[in-house]
Protein backbone atom coordinates (compact mmCIF):
# COMPACT_ATOMS: atom_id res chain seq x y z
CA UNK A 1 0.00 0.00 0.00
CA UNK A 2 3.16 2.33 -0.22
CA UNK A 3 3.75 2.55 -3.61
CA UNK A 4 4.27 6.32 -3.90
CA UNK A 5 2.96 5.73 -7.46
CA UNK A 6 -0.36 5.58 -6.51
CA UNK A 7 -2.22 8.05 -5.03
CA UNK A 8 -4.36 7.37 -1.61
CA UNK A 9 -7.25 9.43 -3.55
CA UNK A 10 -8.10 10.72 -6.92
CA UNK A 11 -10.71 13.60 -7.40
CA UNK A 12 -12.24 14.44 -10.71
CA UNK A 13 -14.95 17.08 -11.49
CA UNK A 14 -16.33 17.07 -15.26
CA UNK A 15 -17.51 20.01 -17.32
CA UNK A 16 -21.39 20.33 -17.26
CA UNK A 17 -22.33 18.06 -19.76
CA UNK A 18 -23.58 20.15 -23.08
CA UNK A 19 -26.07 18.51 -25.82
CA UNK A 20 -22.91 19.13 -28.15
CA UNK A 21 -21.62 17.03 -25.69
CA UNK A 22 -23.80 14.23 -25.73
CA UNK A 23 -24.06 14.75 -29.76
CA UNK A 24 -20.45 14.30 -30.37
CA UNK A 25 -20.64 10.72 -28.16
CA UNK A 26 -23.44 9.53 -29.69
CA UNK A 27 -21.86 10.07 -32.72
CA UNK A 28 -18.38 8.42 -31.15
CA UNK A 29 -20.00 5.77 -30.14
CA UNK A 30 -22.79 4.98 -31.92
CA UNK A 31 -25.07 5.09 -29.36
CA UNK A 32 -27.85 7.25 -30.96
CA UNK A 33 -30.94 6.14 -28.66
CA UNK A 34 -32.92 9.57 -28.59
CA UNK A 35 -33.13 9.39 -24.79
CA UNK A 36 -29.80 11.21 -24.86
CA UNK A 37 -30.41 13.27 -27.65
CA UNK A 38 -33.75 14.82 -27.73
CA UNK A 39 -36.10 16.47 -25.21
CA UNK A 40 -39.28 15.71 -26.16
CA UNK A 41 -38.30 11.79 -26.07
CA UNK A 42 -36.51 12.41 -22.40
CA UNK A 43 -39.82 14.22 -21.19
CA UNK A 44 -41.86 11.58 -21.98
CA UNK A 45 -39.85 9.33 -20.15
CA UNK A 46 -40.16 10.99 -17.02
CA UNK A 47 -36.85 12.97 -17.36
CA UNK A 48 -36.67 17.18 -17.57
CA UNK A 49 -33.90 16.82 -19.50
CA UNK A 50 -32.21 13.94 -21.83
CA UNK A 51 -29.78 11.52 -20.12
CA UNK A 52 -26.15 11.15 -20.65
CA UNK A 53 -25.18 8.18 -21.79
CA UNK A 54 -23.56 5.55 -18.77
CA UNK A 55 -20.94 5.19 -20.96
CA UNK A 56 -20.58 8.94 -21.39
CA UNK A 57 -20.37 8.83 -17.24
CA UNK A 58 -17.56 5.66 -17.82
CA UNK A 59 -15.91 7.37 -20.22
CA UNK A 60 -14.96 10.32 -18.05
CA UNK A 61 -14.04 7.97 -15.67
CA UNK A 62 -11.23 6.20 -17.41
CA UNK A 63 -10.30 9.70 -18.56
CA UNK A 64 -9.33 10.20 -14.25
CA UNK A 65 -7.23 7.17 -14.15
CA UNK A 66 -5.37 8.20 -17.69
CA UNK A 67 -5.13 11.48 -16.50
CA UNK A 68 -3.39 10.61 -13.49
CA UNK A 69 -1.27 7.56 -14.76
CA UNK A 70 -1.14 7.79 -18.24
CA UNK A 71 -2.58 6.42 -21.10
CA UNK A 72 -2.61 2.52 -21.07
CA UNK A 73 -2.69 2.36 -17.61
CA UNK A 74 -6.25 1.07 -17.23
CA UNK A 75 -5.94 -2.80 -16.90
CA UNK A 76 -9.53 -3.16 -15.90
CA UNK A 77 -12.55 -1.01 -15.29
CA UNK A 78 -15.35 -1.61 -14.22
CA UNK A 79 -18.67 0.57 -13.41
CA UNK A 80 -22.13 -0.18 -12.04
CA UNK A 81 -24.95 2.58 -13.09
CA UNK A 82 -26.85 3.10 -10.25
CA UNK A 83 -28.60 6.47 -11.13
CA UNK A 84 -29.05 8.79 -13.87
CA UNK A 85 -27.15 11.89 -15.15
CA UNK A 86 -29.02 14.51 -17.12
CA UNK A 87 -27.43 17.16 -19.64
CA UNK A 88 -26.47 20.36 -18.01
CA UNK A 89 -24.87 18.32 -14.81
CA UNK A 90 -21.73 17.71 -13.93
CA UNK A 91 -19.57 14.51 -12.48
CA UNK A 92 -17.72 14.66 -9.26
CA UNK A 93 -15.72 11.35 -8.93
CA UNK A 94 -13.89 9.93 -5.92
CA UNK A 95 -11.16 6.94 -6.36
CA UNK A 96 -10.08 5.32 -3.06
CA UNK A 97 -6.91 3.02 -3.18
CA UNK A 98 -8.09 -0.01 -2.00
CA UNK A 99 -4.95 -2.34 -2.34
CA UNK A 100 -1.60 -3.21 -4.50
CA UNK A 101 -0.70 -6.24 -5.36
CA UNK A 102 1.90 -7.21 -7.88
CA UNK A 103 2.82 -3.14 -8.93
CA UNK A 104 -0.50 -2.87 -10.03
CA UNK A 105 -3.36 -0.79 -7.85
CA UNK A 106 -6.60 -1.36 -7.37
CA UNK A 107 -9.41 1.75 -6.66
CA UNK A 108 -12.94 1.90 -6.03
CA UNK A 109 -14.79 4.69 -7.80
CA UNK A 110 -17.89 6.27 -6.58
CA UNK A 111 -19.77 8.57 -8.99
CA UNK A 112 -22.29 11.64 -8.42
CA UNK A 113 -23.77 14.03 -10.51
CA UNK A 114 -25.69 17.54 -10.14
CA UNK A 115 -26.17 18.12 -6.48
CA UNK A 116 -24.47 15.04 -5.41
CA UNK A 117 -26.67 12.36 -6.00
CA UNK A 118 -25.12 8.65 -6.40
CA UNK A 119 -25.24 7.62 -10.02
CA UNK A 120 -22.40 4.91 -10.45
CA UNK A 121 -20.02 2.94 -8.34
CA UNK A 122 -17.08 1.00 -9.25
CA UNK A 123 -13.55 -0.81 -9.44
CA UNK A 124 -10.37 0.00 -11.85
CA UNK A 125 -7.00 -2.21 -11.67
CA UNK A 126 -4.12 0.20 -12.52
CA UNK A 127 -1.08 -0.84 -13.75
CA UNK A 128 1.46 2.44 -15.14
CA UNK A 129 2.75 1.79 -18.79
CA UNK A 130 5.93 3.73 -18.06
CA UNK A 131 6.87 3.56 -14.38
CA UNK B 1 -37.64 -13.46 -24.55
CA UNK B 2 -35.91 -16.01 -26.11
CA UNK B 3 -33.87 -17.88 -24.04
CA UNK B 4 -32.60 -19.92 -26.58
CA UNK B 5 -30.23 -17.76 -26.68
CA UNK B 6 -28.06 -17.88 -24.20
CA UNK B 7 -24.96 -19.15 -25.37
CA UNK B 8 -24.83 -17.77 -28.88
CA UNK B 9 -21.93 -15.94 -30.25
CA UNK B 10 -21.97 -13.61 -33.00
CA UNK B 11 -19.59 -14.20 -35.69
CA UNK B 12 -16.32 -12.21 -35.14
CA UNK B 13 -16.13 -9.03 -37.44
CA UNK B 14 -13.22 -7.43 -38.05
CA UNK B 15 -13.61 -3.67 -37.41
CA UNK B 16 -10.75 -1.07 -37.51
CA UNK B 17 -9.67 1.18 -35.04
CA UNK B 18 -10.29 4.58 -36.51
CA UNK B 19 -8.14 7.38 -35.63
CA UNK B 20 -11.18 9.87 -37.11
CA UNK B 21 -13.51 8.19 -34.18
CA UNK B 22 -10.85 7.93 -31.35
CA UNK B 23 -10.64 11.89 -31.97
CA UNK B 24 -14.22 12.29 -31.84
CA UNK B 25 -14.68 10.20 -28.65
CA UNK B 26 -12.12 12.07 -27.04
CA UNK B 27 -13.90 15.78 -28.30
CA UNK B 28 -16.82 14.09 -26.38
CA UNK B 29 -15.09 14.22 -23.05
CA UNK B 30 -12.95 17.49 -23.71
CA UNK B 31 -9.79 15.23 -23.72
CA UNK B 32 -7.11 15.89 -26.76
CA UNK B 33 -6.75 12.53 -28.90
CA UNK B 34 -3.88 9.60 -27.67
CA UNK B 35 -0.82 10.52 -30.00
CA UNK B 36 0.27 7.79 -32.38
CA UNK B 37 2.02 5.57 -29.85
CA UNK B 38 -0.25 5.67 -27.01
CA UNK B 39 -3.56 3.36 -26.78
CA UNK B 40 -6.94 4.37 -27.26
CA UNK B 41 -9.10 5.46 -23.90
CA UNK B 42 -10.18 2.54 -22.05
CA UNK B 43 -13.81 2.12 -22.62
CA UNK B 44 -13.39 3.37 -26.09
CA UNK B 45 -13.85 -0.27 -27.35
CA UNK B 46 -17.12 -0.59 -26.24
CA UNK B 47 -17.80 1.98 -29.73
CA UNK B 48 -16.44 -0.96 -31.98
CA UNK B 49 -18.92 -3.55 -30.33
CA UNK B 50 -21.43 -1.60 -32.20
CA UNK B 51 -19.78 -2.29 -35.49
CA UNK B 52 -19.63 -5.82 -34.93
CA UNK B 53 -22.86 -6.73 -33.47
CA UNK B 54 -24.46 -3.89 -31.50
CA UNK B 55 -26.28 -4.46 -27.90
CA UNK B 56 -29.56 -3.21 -29.70
CA UNK B 57 -29.61 -6.03 -32.69
CA UNK B 58 -28.44 -8.77 -29.69
CA UNK B 59 -31.74 -7.25 -28.02
CA UNK B 60 -33.84 -7.48 -31.18
CA UNK B 61 -33.02 -11.14 -31.48
CA UNK B 62 -33.86 -12.07 -27.85
CA UNK B 63 -37.29 -9.95 -28.72
CA UNK B 64 -36.53 -7.60 -25.87
CA UNK B 65 -37.83 -3.67 -26.77
CA UNK B 66 -35.12 -1.20 -26.34
CA UNK B 67 -37.16 1.04 -24.48
CA UNK B 68 -37.70 -1.17 -21.60
CA UNK B 69 -33.86 -1.27 -21.10
CA UNK B 70 -31.37 0.07 -19.13
CA UNK B 71 -27.43 -0.39 -18.81
CA UNK B 72 -26.90 -1.63 -15.75
CA UNK B 73 -23.15 -2.63 -15.64
CA UNK B 74 -19.87 -2.27 -17.86
CA UNK B 75 -16.75 -4.10 -17.65
CA UNK B 76 -13.29 -4.38 -19.73
CA UNK B 77 -10.19 -5.97 -18.52
CA UNK B 78 -7.51 -4.86 -21.54
CA UNK B 79 -4.50 -7.80 -21.76
CA UNK B 80 -2.44 -5.72 -24.65
CA UNK B 81 -2.36 -1.79 -25.76
CA UNK B 82 -4.63 -0.80 -28.63
CA UNK B 83 -4.02 1.71 -30.71
CA UNK B 84 -5.47 3.77 -33.50
CA UNK B 85 -4.98 2.48 -37.24
CA UNK B 86 -5.24 -1.66 -35.92
CA UNK B 87 -7.61 -3.94 -36.94
CA UNK B 88 -9.70 -6.15 -34.20
CA UNK B 89 -11.37 -9.29 -34.72
CA UNK B 90 -14.94 -8.32 -32.20
CA UNK B 91 -17.39 -11.03 -31.53
CA UNK B 92 -20.10 -11.30 -29.08
CA UNK B 93 -22.23 -13.65 -26.90
CA UNK B 94 -25.10 -14.32 -24.60
CA UNK B 95 -23.41 -15.28 -21.72
CA UNK B 96 -26.56 -15.88 -19.22
CA UNK B 97 -29.82 -14.35 -18.23
CA UNK B 98 -31.01 -13.95 -14.81
CA UNK B 99 -33.98 -13.33 -13.20
CA UNK B 100 -34.77 -10.93 -10.10
CA UNK B 101 -36.56 -9.22 -7.79
CA UNK B 102 -39.50 -12.29 -8.43
CA UNK B 103 -39.36 -12.45 -11.97
CA UNK B 104 -39.91 -8.26 -12.19
CA UNK B 105 -36.46 -7.83 -13.43
CA UNK B 106 -33.88 -10.05 -15.09
CA UNK B 107 -30.50 -9.29 -16.46
CA UNK B 108 -28.85 -9.96 -19.66
CA UNK B 109 -25.28 -10.86 -19.56
CA UNK B 110 -23.40 -9.87 -22.85
CA UNK B 111 -19.61 -10.66 -23.27
CA UNK B 112 -17.22 -9.32 -26.26
CA UNK B 113 -13.72 -10.63 -26.89
CA UNK B 114 -11.11 -8.29 -28.77
CA UNK B 115 -8.69 -10.11 -30.74
CA UNK B 116 -5.40 -8.90 -32.51
CA UNK B 117 -4.06 -11.56 -35.20
CA UNK B 118 -5.74 -14.08 -33.20
CA UNK B 119 -4.34 -13.17 -29.77
CA UNK B 120 -6.61 -11.83 -26.65
CA UNK B 121 -6.04 -7.71 -26.44
CA UNK B 122 -9.29 -7.24 -24.41
CA UNK B 123 -12.24 -8.59 -22.76
CA UNK B 124 -15.61 -6.55 -21.79
CA UNK B 125 -18.51 -7.81 -20.12
CA UNK B 126 -22.04 -6.02 -20.35
CA UNK B 127 -25.25 -6.07 -18.13
CA UNK B 128 -28.70 -4.52 -19.52
CA UNK B 129 -31.48 -4.90 -16.71
CA UNK B 130 -34.73 -5.70 -18.69
CA UNK B 131 -38.13 -4.09 -16.64
CA UNK B 132 -40.09 -6.71 -16.86
CA UNK B 133 -43.66 -5.45 -16.69
CA UNK B 134 -42.50 -3.87 -20.03
CA UNK B 135 -41.83 -7.03 -22.07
Amino acid sequence: MNDARFAQTLEYTSEALRAIDLALFAAASGDHNPLHLDEQVAQQAGFERPLVHGMLTMAHAGRMFTQAFGPGSVQALQTRFTGTVQRGERLRMRAVLSSVEDGAARYSIEVAAGDGKPVATGMARIRPLHP
Amino acid sequence: MDRSLVGWSSDAVLVRVDAWRVSLFCQAIGQAPPAAQDPVPPTFLKALEGESCSSASILERLGVPLRSVLHAEQAFEHLAPVRAGETLAVSRRVAGIEDKRGGTIALIHLETEFDRDDVRVANSRQTVLVRRETV
